[in-house]
């Protein structure tokens, strides 16, 4: 029997139509056929819809109470309480497309975070690739942890690599400077590391600072107007271009 | 069953109780076996409401092919026929409304009444020969070729008037069906 026979038994099937031999062989190959299960399905549909088509009737008032009273005798053990809540949700997120839609927006919530990171990715590569980009080592003489800087004076974006930089403490931020001779250290912004102390992050020089070095101190959170502590990374500016 | 339990099956019949009677009672007629049928349904969907997958159907599909086979073999176990097939064997007004009979159901549901309006002018616009055999076999349970006889047609001709009928409708209906997992 070929696919295409399989898939016109979906729809008389769906309605209860087929003949007994064929509804056999049919829900054998059910079993078996998840795009012919899919198609079932999509002529149930259309079948409950129908029932919304048909001539309308009142029921009774007195009905509900019966139907819930039925019910009651009717079900052998407790309901297991997932099972009210799943029918409770299909019944208050309405037609049982509550699932679906929260699928579609668990999955609309992982794309935006794939495509932020992909977005934030690509700032930093075209970041990089230019040629006006400046670059500096930080490094506390020598050792452990140290950062590398990278300038793009076109458009004025730092893009900070640090490494071995462990998080700073609980209420405490990292804060990047940029120093001109004689003039007061600028803040070019705050931010902290990652577990794996290895933090990539850009941020924004500000317009008209042009500075010969830069140094990162340990700061309260939310960052401070000078620095409130010796630099731990200091590194002087040098341009390839 | 737990007092919460009560709560969901009271909010499932609200919800769908009146479109389940109009169903029942399309299939069978008597008021009193309508009531039966609708009562048999709603225990039937909450026994097995642990089987009951919302990705893989709503509740409307899952109400109603219960519905219609709780109401089918009523009608069968009766060594009856089904009201719409005494009705379509005199050739008059068969189960399904008339675009004019389901403005005189006002819903207060929008949502709803906009699917039952697409619905109804969806089964206005299948031809005839098709909306017949659907309602034979939506409202009579009548399998093809159970169809074939009481038309007089040949089997063939049944299958695909059927088939080309529902797949019209699902074409219609697709803005209310969503996909489903397999």
């Amino acid at each position: 029997m070929t696919e295409h026979r399989w898939t016109e038994l979906a729809a008389p099937y769906a309605l209860g139509s087929l003949d007994p031999g064929e509804r056999a062989e049919f829900e054998r190959h059910l079993e078996t056929c998840a795009s012919c299960r899919v198609e079932v399905q999509s002529f149930r549909e259309v079948s409950g819809l129908l029932a919304r088509g048909v001539a309308h009737a009142t029921p009774p008032a007195e009905l509900r109470a019966r139907v819930v009273r039925y019910a009651r005798r009717a079900r052998p053990a407790i309901l297991p309480w997932a099972v009210a809540a799943a029918v409770v949700l299909a019944i208050l997120g309405g037609f049982g497309y509550w699932r679906a839609a929260n699928e579609a927006r668990v999955l609309r919530t992982r794309f935006d975070v794939a495509q932020s990171q992909l977005d934030s990715t690509k700032y930093v590569v075209a970041a990089l690739l230019d040629s006006s980009v400046a670059i500096t080592d930080l490094a506390a003489t020598g050792k452990a942890p140290s950062m590398r800087l990278y300038w793009n004076r076109a458009r004025n974006i730092v893009v900070v690599a640090a490494f071995d930089l462990p998080p700073a403490p609980a209420g405490r931020t990292y804060q990047l400077w940029a120093i001109e001779k004689g003039r007061a250290p600028v803040s070019v912004g705050t931010f902290n590391s990652a577990p794996s102390g290895r933090p990539v992050i850009t941020l924004q020089m500000p317009a008209g600072v042009q500075p010969e070095v830069s140094a990162v101190t340990e700061e309260p959170a939310g960052g401070s107007p000078q620095p409130t502590q010796q630099p731990f990374l200091v590194g002087s500016w040098r341009s390839r271009s | 069953m737990a007092a919460g339990d009560e709560r969901a099956l009271g909010e499932l019949y609200d919800r769908h109780g009146s479109t389940v009677y109009a169903l029942a009672r399309a299939i069978v007629g008597e008021r009193a076996d309508t009531e039966e049928v609708v009562a048999d349904a709603f225990g039937q969907a909450w026994r097995t409401a642990g089987q009951f997958d919302p990705a893989r159907g709503s509740v409307t599909a899952w109400l109603a092919t219960i519905t219609r086979t709780r109401a089918l073999d009523l009608v069968r176990a009766r060594g009856r026929r089904s009201k719409v097939l005494a009705r379509a064997a005199q050739e008059s007004d068969a189960g399904f409304a008339t675009p004019l009979a389901s403005s005189d159901a006002p819903d207060r549901d929008v949502e709803r009444q906009e699917t039952r309006q697409l619905v109804t002018r969806s089964l206005g616009e299948l031809p005839e020969a098709q909306r017949r055999v659907i309602e034979l076999a939506y409202f009579g349970g009548l399998s093809h070729s159970e169809i074939a006889a009481e038309l007089k047609e040949p089997l063939g001709t049944v299958k695909t008037r059927l088939r080309a009928a529902m797949e019209k409708l699902r074409d219609a209906l697709s803005p209310r069906i969503r996909q489903v997992e397999p």
